[in-house]
């Protein structure tokens, strides 16, 4: 006999439905044609609604929660604090290439990735999240939009250096 | 022939002003008929039960009531009209364990921002085309999770009925799971 493991976990009483596929019923067949697909992206490529006054919003809460980390006291959590500074980003990082700031998308999502893993918030994490926001911050007020050619890498590649430099210190980090 | 959405009504909400105008706009390129829209979950709910829509593209990130609660909400409450609605969720989040816990809730379908026209268009081609079972059980309730299961999984069968009624629906998440390798995304998280 194949026995795998002898973990009897009770099994679960699950009811399957089917629900009436409502939607199906009311669009048809056939998909949308490529045409329609054409326009919709060109809408996207073309609208000129102005990131600046969301992306000052988000960048004002991520320096907010840096701040906060700064100043911390006995009765914070951690998770909370790393939240405080997370969100925002992570927002910046949602809606930078939506509104034609794809730099902002790719910095932001190097750092949620760097907040995502870091388990404490010690004087170099507040540094490298003071040096994201900063850089964020230059590209947004100089209206740098696209992924910045060669000048939006080397800002990428010089962000990744100092990540790569705080982990090679905290190497007992599980990341 | 083409899908005429014509006589659809999509709720969409989203506490973003600008993201939400956005959306609106290429909902309407592709030709749905009705647009409710709500900037949080409280409001979005309430429009839902006013409205019924056949669809809720939501946002995650929002306050008081963000996108996880409205799911919940539409999911679990009585006075909600259609607990099978399909959800599609919005967010900036791509890390696992933050999928699974939108998963948890009962999302359709994830949708990591940003995004174009057609990975948006591929959500609505998935719910349409391939709509999912729901569970019900003593601690879920919502589209099926295991959408990724496969014929050779070696794990625990932990459903009742895992041993009668599987072969299908294995068959047919084989066949999705070979269509969607790469980096976690939406349709590929589940």
């Amino acid at each position: 006999m194949d026995i795998k493991h002898y973990n009897q976990t009770p099994k679960r009483d699950a009811t399957f439905i089917t629900p009436p596929n409502i939607i199906k019923g009311k669009v048809g067949s056939g998909g949308l044609s490529e045409q329609v697909l054409k326009r919709a992206q060109k809408l996207l490529e073309t609208h000129t609604s102005d990131f600046s006054p969301l992306a000052d919003i988000y960048l004002s809460r991520m320096l907010e929660g840096i701040e906060k980390a700064e100043n911390t006291n006995e009765e914070d959590v951690l998770e909370d604090l790393i939240t405080a500074i997370l969100l925002p980003c992570v927002q910046l990082k949602a809606n930078g290439a939506m509104f034609h700031y794809q730099l902002v998308t790719r910095i932001a999502d190097r750092f949620v990735q760097f907040m995502e893993v870091v388990e404490c918030l010690d004087e170099e994490t507040i540094e490298i999240a003071k040096a994201y926001h900063s850089t964020i911050k230059i590209v947004v007020a100089g209206k740098i939009k696209g992924d910045g050619g060669k000048q939006g890498d080397a800002l990428v590649e010089e962000l990744n250096r100092a990540c790569m430099r705080y982990f090679e210190k905290h190497k007992t980090l599980k990341v | 022939m083409t899908y005429s959405f014509q006589t659809t009504k999509v709720l969409l909400v989203e506490d973003n002003a600008p993201m939400l105008e956005l959306l609106k706009g290429i909902l309407q390129s592709f030709g749905i008929g009705t647009i409710i829209t709500a900037m949080d979950g409280e409001e979005g709910f309430l429009k839902f039960c006013q409205n019924n829509p056949d669809l809720v593209i939501t946002d995650w990130m929002m306050t008081p009531c963000d996108g996880i609660a409205l799911s919940h909400k539409i999911r679990n409450e009585k006075k909600s009209p259609n607990q099978y609605v399909p959800i599609i969720l919005m967010t900036g989040f791509s890390e696992k364990r933050r999928v699974f816990s939108a998963r948890d809730a009962g999302i359709t379908e994830f949708l990591v921002k940003p995004f174009n026209t057609r990975d948006l268009y591929k959500r609505l081609h998935q719910i349409i085309e391939r709509p999912r079972q729901f569970v019900r059980c003593e601690e879920f309730f919502g589209p099926d999770r295991r959408r990724k299961t496969t014929k050779d999984h070696d794990g625990l069968q932990r459903r009742q009925d895992d041993s009668g009624n599987t072969d299908e629906q294995n068959e047919d998440h084989t066949a999705e799971a070979q269509n969607n390798d790469g980096p976690l995304t939406d349709i590929d998280f589940l």
